[in-house]
């Protein structure tokens, strides 16, 4: 999200950007929710209320550098930048979402198609699983749904639905093959009319995020009609639909801005002519070239995308460009006993300014032309504080912006 | 010299998979059909329950070789060439069909059908043979088969006086341009002197990548070796070597190392010196030594990059050529596989796979009424003109027409 | 039941089983320990005609037996310095493929002098092994090289021998259906108490289990609790001497060997190298520690075991490890020598009423995995001595179920398997291809509430990912499947990702963390497991 964010932005002020990529990115994996900051440690309600505070209380956080400003111009960049659907929200109240285990979650800004599922609004709701997906058990879902909102004062009642829409024989059919499924009107009506005979009165129907992929909007409102009620996506475990629409999205931008892609090359080390960063050393089969540029942004993302990579001696480092790590080091703790601890390790990443450049030990940065975004940039627990998305977006964007600045 | 590395990087690179799914995400066989389980499935997953010798899941053989599960994998892993290497052991445990040895043996077909090359296109083409051939050997009824030119494009070569130029470089041309498109590979070398080139065309044959995806690797492994004794000294001069079968020239820069396990001085000297022509001609161009004086192509074009050129990991720089090309206007395509992969579309138990594949990509060039289709291999310009009737050409050829030189 | 009963129950065919009222249970045998000794033991008792009780504290092989590397020795490893163990080793190894095929994989083993090796022992142990009857060839390097081309270069011989490995879990399962087909009672989630003495001697134990204390009554008690057969013992009043000598091992994601390698060297620390289903593990270590429950794994000893690992396969370190655990043995000392790895492996039947004067009690102590039905064969023979009655042993002539056609486990099996299903049936654990069906088949078998009871039944969550994407399926099916409720499914779910956690994080760094922190992902990011409804406000410190 953050480097594609990053050079869509770019590309799309004139800038010449290349996009090199190891593979594909982390996009497609993620709920495509752009959470702000849930829980800092206690569950947030106003991401906006509450960033001063916890940006005070954690000064090397990524949102350090992140003005309420900037923030909210990434969130309506994001908005105008992704046609399927329309995003809604904003940082000012966080939405309470059902994740796909029941637990409700709290959510800023997400796409409309699952806005619906705001439990704060919500009396009751059928869950409806599909049995050839196994990634989504509603049974559970429902009943912990009850049991989360009821220990928060609110009285929700959940029915799971398990449907079982045809498939061609398969058992086993994933997020994808569901997704391409419901872009299929006949698939869409079989699954409407059992839907529909299988609810009672409830309110609203939850279902897992396979409403299609381009078709989304279309799908998603001729579901509605077709029950005569609101319909929310419930995001899954990979391969994430909502993903991939937000990274076809953001890639497709890219090329409409003159942007190029390169998949399939790794960043090796930096390129420096002249004791400057003249752009970077990229491998891609059997030979090493340099890529020449005027500026770099690195979002390659942290340690569960091998942003940042961590050795057998408990030694962190950046293998794109060998910039500082900050983290704990060798000898040093770096994982809790319980699993659900706040690992030292947890944080390790690059340290920026508030221009988002990589600075060293004393503080300053590396490089004048050198911009890092994402989850490459340390100081945070995004899952724990449920901001992962909203790093990579403001951080993303904000990249973009310090070079356009310096681009004049 | 062992065929096997000693420390099989290949295998080993499974450990870099962490489940994440991206690359069934990816995968355009598997989002096409059920029958394909998936890369992640049949490349890191599968190999933890594979010995040496013992690769027992069919279903892996609806892999069509494409590579852009490698290519989409950010955690390194090796997926196709994982496919690749269990594929062919499958394939050695059991009978292989003739109709594999035959698909992957062009050169020698090129050799024996170009004296008779209206008699053996007739055939090829005759409805009936083609019915005959689909049911003893397995070959579509329907798949697009090329046509034999002919003549050789090697012949050519040796009767051609070439340009006296300021740089020499090596021209790897493969089996496609010098028995079905002798005129793509005479266009490359205009370009080329057009730009001050000499161009040194060797001797050379096949270089093993029908056998390879087809699993013969022990005939492939030979064909690479012929190949790369004959271009190594060049190389070793300090030529750069381009070739304009994109596939064909992945597979000396990386998949005959990777799949083939090839441990060569010859072909580690030729793969660090092998370029695919657009990559080539753009690096010139970058550097400010392409020669820009074109005439304006006033044509709307569609390009699909193949997904065996996306395996160079060098982005797309057809499209900076095309660019540079006054009046041409560019409808750059996104879709990953036309699904011939090859001589995987070609198989009967295949066919339709392919071409549901390639569906979007045939819809984007239909209804993107634009004049040519421009893709950088045979084997894809061969489907998309088969699926959507349009012409399909080589980014040379445009470079070539629009230097004015044809 | 009485004796009477029995018999004349036996007489008519029928298996003789312990007689359950209210809280109690009567039988002839109770078998305390559900490691592979207690379930060997509770077998070999059942065939004999007795009504067979067997209890243990947690799921069946959770000590010594659930936590070794899986190998099936050949007995090479003793042959020079314990030719007695050696010898029961193959004798018993050679049993075992006929009785336990369906557990076992024919992988067999290589000992292999590596540059830190004496270059004389090989031609000890090809003595040794001619002594003792255990096949042994010599190959040379380039062979075995070929075979196993990630081993270390630089070895200077290779001797074949016929090491073989075992999935522990299988084979204790298969004992315990084997005793139930006999009429036997076996009682996992059952801790003892206390033991019940009649004046000087012992006539049963009360046992804690999930649905209250039971008192179970019977004719003779077996300690088979193995590291903890001291603690139950000094309940009977007696004095075992067993102290617990710790081993850790770790398991690298994919196996590099297909071979067992040994060092071709007297016995040490990391010797060993098994390839075990789809992973190789390399083990392992020898501390002494003070209780068996209670012990850490330090960074030094891992780091021991990479570098061992090294020796044998170069690259050894750089090869993504997936976790690191241990287990302790029960190292029997009636003397006391300090070096652990001293005291002997073999066995011994403890009579307590000749050392303690306590009557109707015995401890089988010491001994290794693969004399498991040996030793269980020697204490039944005790019992029956405790008993008055003599009635021979039939478990080596009587396949294990499932077993007894010569059909060893493949390696490729499951995913040739998975061919026939991949259209009809979900995969639930993706990495170690793991069928809906069969999930559903052990939990309803088990109505465990346990994930890792469901583990050790079909690997599930033990390949790359350590349940990253496996653990929220099992828990949505363990919760319909058992009708448990959402907060005791939730419970399962939290308990079993901690139980993964234990063993990754020590070693935690490389791909291995990339995927910790893709899991975290999923767990905390997409479905927030931290925020679970749990019963009384528990908050999740798991």
């Amino acid at each position: 999200m953050a480097g594609l964010t990053a050079a869509v932005r770019l590309a799309e002020a004139g800038l010449r950007v290349v996009t090199v990529a190891k593979g594909l990115g982390s996009l497609r994996l993620a709920p495509a929710t752009v959470d702000i900051l849930g829980y800092a440690p206690g569950r947030v309600d106003s991401p906006a209320s509450a960033l001063p505070g916890f940006v005070a209380a954690h000064p090397h956080h990524p949102y350090a550098a992140i003005t309420p400003g900037v923030l909210a111009d990434s969130l309506r960049w994001l908005a105008e930048h992704v046609q399927a659907y329309a995003y809604v929200g904003d940082a000012s109240a966080n939405m309470l979402l059902s994740t796909a285990i029941g637990v409700p979650r709290p959510s800023a800004v997400v796409p409309e198609t699952m806005a619906g599922g705001d439990i704060r609004s919500l009396r009751s709701v059928a869950i409806a699983g599909l049995r050839a997906l196994k990634d989504f058990h509603p049974a559970l879902a429902a009943e912990n749904l009850r049991a989360a909102a009821a220990a928060d004062g609110m009285a929700i009642e959940a029915r799971p639905v398990m449907l079982s829409p045809p498939t061609d024989g398969e058992a086993d059919v994933g997020t994808l093959g569901f997704a391409r499924r419901f872009e299929d009107a006949g698939f869409r009506r079989a699954f409407a009319a059992e839907l529909r005979a299988a609810l009672r009165d409830e309110q609203a129907v939850g279902i897992p995020a396979v409403l299609g992929f381009d078709q989304v909007r279309s799908v998603w409102t001729e579901l509605q009609e077709a029950i005569g009620r609101p319909v929310f996506e419930i995001p899954t475990m990979p391969p994430s639909v909502p993903g991939m629409r937000l990274a076809r999205a953001l890639q497709e931008r890219l090329r409409r801005a003159g942007g190029r892609f390169v998949l399939g090359a790794e960043a090796v080390g930096p390129e420096i002519r002249d004791g400057k960063l003249a752009g970077v050393r990229i491998r891609a089969g059997n030979r090493e070239t340099a890529r020449l540029a005027r500026w770099v942004v690195l979002a390659t993302g942290g340690l569960a995308s091998g942003g940042i990579q961590v050795d057998l001696g408990g030694t962190a480092t950046e293998p794109a460009l060998g910039l500082p790590v900050f983290g704990p080091g060798p000898g040093e703790p770096a994982f809790l006993p319980g699993y659900l601890g706040e690992h030292p390790m947890g944080t390790v990443g690059l340290r920026v300014d508030g221009r988002l450049r990589p600075v060293g030990q004393d503080g300053e940065p590396v490089r004048p032309n050198l911009v890092a975004a994402g989850a490459v940039i340390g100081g945070a627990r995004p899952w724990r504080e449920k901001s992962g998305d909203g790093i990579s977006l403001s951080t993303g964007y904000l990249a973009a912006g310090t070079i356009l600045e310096d681009a004049g | 010299m062992s065929d096997e590395p000693a420390f099989d990087f290949i295998r080993d690179s499974l450990d870099h998979c962490v489940k994440c799914t991206i690359c069934e995400t990816a995968c355009p066989v598997a989002n096409a059909t059920p029958l394909f389980p998936g890369p992640k499935y049949v490349g890191p997953q599968a190999e933890r329950f594979r010995t040496p010798g013992s690769s027992v899941d069919s279903s892996l053989d609806y892999c069509s070789g494409c590579g852009i599960c490698s290519q989409a994998c950010p955690q390194g892993v090796h997926v196709a060439e994982i496919n690749s290497r269990a594929r062919a052991t499958m394939k050695q445990q059991r009978r292989m069909p003739l109709r594999d040895h035959l698909l992957s043996r062009p050169s020698v077909e090129g050799r024996l059908a170009t004296p008779v090359a209206p008699l053996a296109n007739f055939v090829l083409s005759n409805r009936i043979f083609r019915l005959l051939a689909e049911r003893t050997l397995g070959i579509h009824r329907n798949a697009p088969l090329p046509t034999f030119a002919g003549r050789t494009f090697q012949r050519w070569a040796r009767r051609h006086r070439p340009a006296a130029g300021t740089r020499e470089v090596v021209y790897f041309h493969g089996c496609s341009a010098n028995y079905f498109q002798p005129e793509l590979a005479e266009m490359t070398v205009a370009v080329l002197e057009h730009n001050g080139f000499r161009v040194l065309v060797p001797p050379q044959d096949c270089c093993g990548l029908p056998l390879q995806s087809n699993g013969i690797f022990d005939t492939a492994r030979s064909y690479v070796r012929r190949l790369v004794g004959n271009l190594a000294p060049y190389a070793r001069a300090g030529n750069q070597i381009v070739a304009t079968s994109t596939s064909c020239g992945l597979m000396l820069k990386r998949e005959a190392i990777e799949i083939l396990g090839i441990e060569d001085d010859d072909l580690r000297v030729v793969s660090e010196h092998t370029y695919d022509i657009c990559e080539f001609l753009a690096d010139l161009d970058a550097a400010g030594q392409l020669r820009t004086d074109f005439t304006a192509v006033p044509l709307t074009v569609t390009y699909h990059a193949p997904c065996q050129q996306q395996g160079h990991g060098i982005g797309k720089p057809a499209l900076d050529l095309l660019g540079l090309v006054p009046e041409l206007k560019v409808i750059e395509l996104d879709r990953a596989c036309c699904g011939i992969a090859g001589t995987y579309g070609i198989k009967r138990e295949k066919y339709d796979i392919a071409m549901k594949v390639g569906q979007p990509l045939f819809d984007d060039i239909t209804s993107s009424a634009a004049d040519l289709s421009v893709c950088d291999s045979e084997t894809c310009r061969w489907q998309i003109t088969h699926a959507t009737g349009q012409q399909s050409v080589h980014p040379v050829e445009v470079l070539h027409r629009a230097y004015g030189l044809g | 039941m009485t004796s009477a009963a029995i018999s004349s129950a036996q007489a008519a065919g029928q298996p003789a089983r312990p007689g359950r009222a209210d809280g109690r249970i009567d039988c002839e045998v109770l078998v305390i320990g559900g490691g592979s000794t207690g379930a060997g033991v509770a077998r070999d008792a059942a065939m004999r005609g007795f009504s067979t009780v067997l209890v243990e504290r947690a799921d069946m092989a959770t000590g010594t037996t659930g936590r070794f590397h899986g190998l099936l020795h050949s007995g090479g490893r003793y042959v020079v310095k314990d030719p007695k163990a050696a010898e029961e080793c193959i004798g018993e190894n050679i049993i075992l493929r006929r009785i336990a095929d369906d557990t076992i994989e024919d992988t067999g083993g290589l000992f292999v002098t590596t540059p830190i090796d004496d270059p004389g022992y090989a031609d000890k142990f090809i003595q040794g092994c001619k002594a003792t009857g255990i096949e042994v060839q010599e190959i040379g390097v380039g062979e075995a090289l070929r075979r196993e081309p990630r081993l270390n270069p630089r070895i200077s011989r290779a001797l074949v021998v016929p090491d073989a490995t075992v999935d522990a879990w299988k084979m204790v399962w298969s004992c315990v259906r084997s005793a139930r087909q006999y009429g036997a009672t076996v009682l996992p989630y059952h801790e003892v108490i206390s033991v019940i003495r009649d004046g000087s001697r012992v006539a049963g134990a009360v046992v804690r289990g999930p649905d209250g204390e039971l008192r179970i009554r019977a004719e003779v008690v077996i300690n088979a609790a193995g590291a903890w057969a001291g603690k139950i013992a000094a309940m009977a009043g007696c004095e075992v001497n067993v102290r617990p000598g710790k081993g850790i091992m770790v398991a690298t994601n994919h196996r590099l060997v297909n071979t067992v390698v040994n060092r071709c060297e007297m016995p040490a620390d990391g010797d060993i190298l098994v390839p075990i289903r789809t992973v190789s593990v390399i083990g392992t270590t020898d501390t002494l520690v003070d209780d068996p429950d209670d012990w850490p794994i330090t960074r030094q000893e891992i780091d021991e075991m990479l570098t061992a690992g090294e020796n044998l396969v170069p690259g050894f370190r750089e090869s993504r490890t997936l976790r690191v655990w241990g287990g302790v043995r029960p190292l029997f000392q009636d003397s006391g020598p300090a070096e652990t790895r001293d005291v002997t492996r073999a066995h011994a039947v403890l009579d307590h009423r000749a050392r303690d004067g306590v009557e109707a009690f015995l401890t089988i102590t010491g001994g290794k995995f693969c004399t498991y039905r040996l030793m269980a064969q020697d204490a039944v023979d005790a019992a029956c001595g405790v008993l008055g009655t003599s009635r021979p042993c039939r478990t080596a002539d009587e396949a294990l179920p499932d077993s007894g056609e010569q059909r060893f486990y493949r390696i490729g099996s499951r995913l040739a398997g998975r061919e026939r299903t991949l259209h009809d049936e979900q995969l639930i654990c993706e990495c170690e291809l793991v069928r809906r069906g069969a999930l559903e088949d052990a939990m309803a078998r088990r109505g465990a509430a346990s994930l890792d009871d469901i583990r050790r039944a079909l690997r599930l969550g033990m390949g790359p990912c350590q349940g990253g994407f496996c653990t929220y399926r099992a828990t949505g099916i363990l919760h319909q499947q058992t009708n448990l409720s959402a907060v005791a499914a939730n419970r399962a779910l939290l308990e079993f990702l901690q139980e993964r956690w234990k063993g990754v994080h020590p070693l935690l760094h490389g791909d291995q963390l990339r995927q910790a922190w893709l899991d975290d992902w999923i767990f905390q990011g997409v479905l927030d497991v931290e925020h679970l409804p749990l019963a009384d406000q528990e908050r999740a410190r798991v």
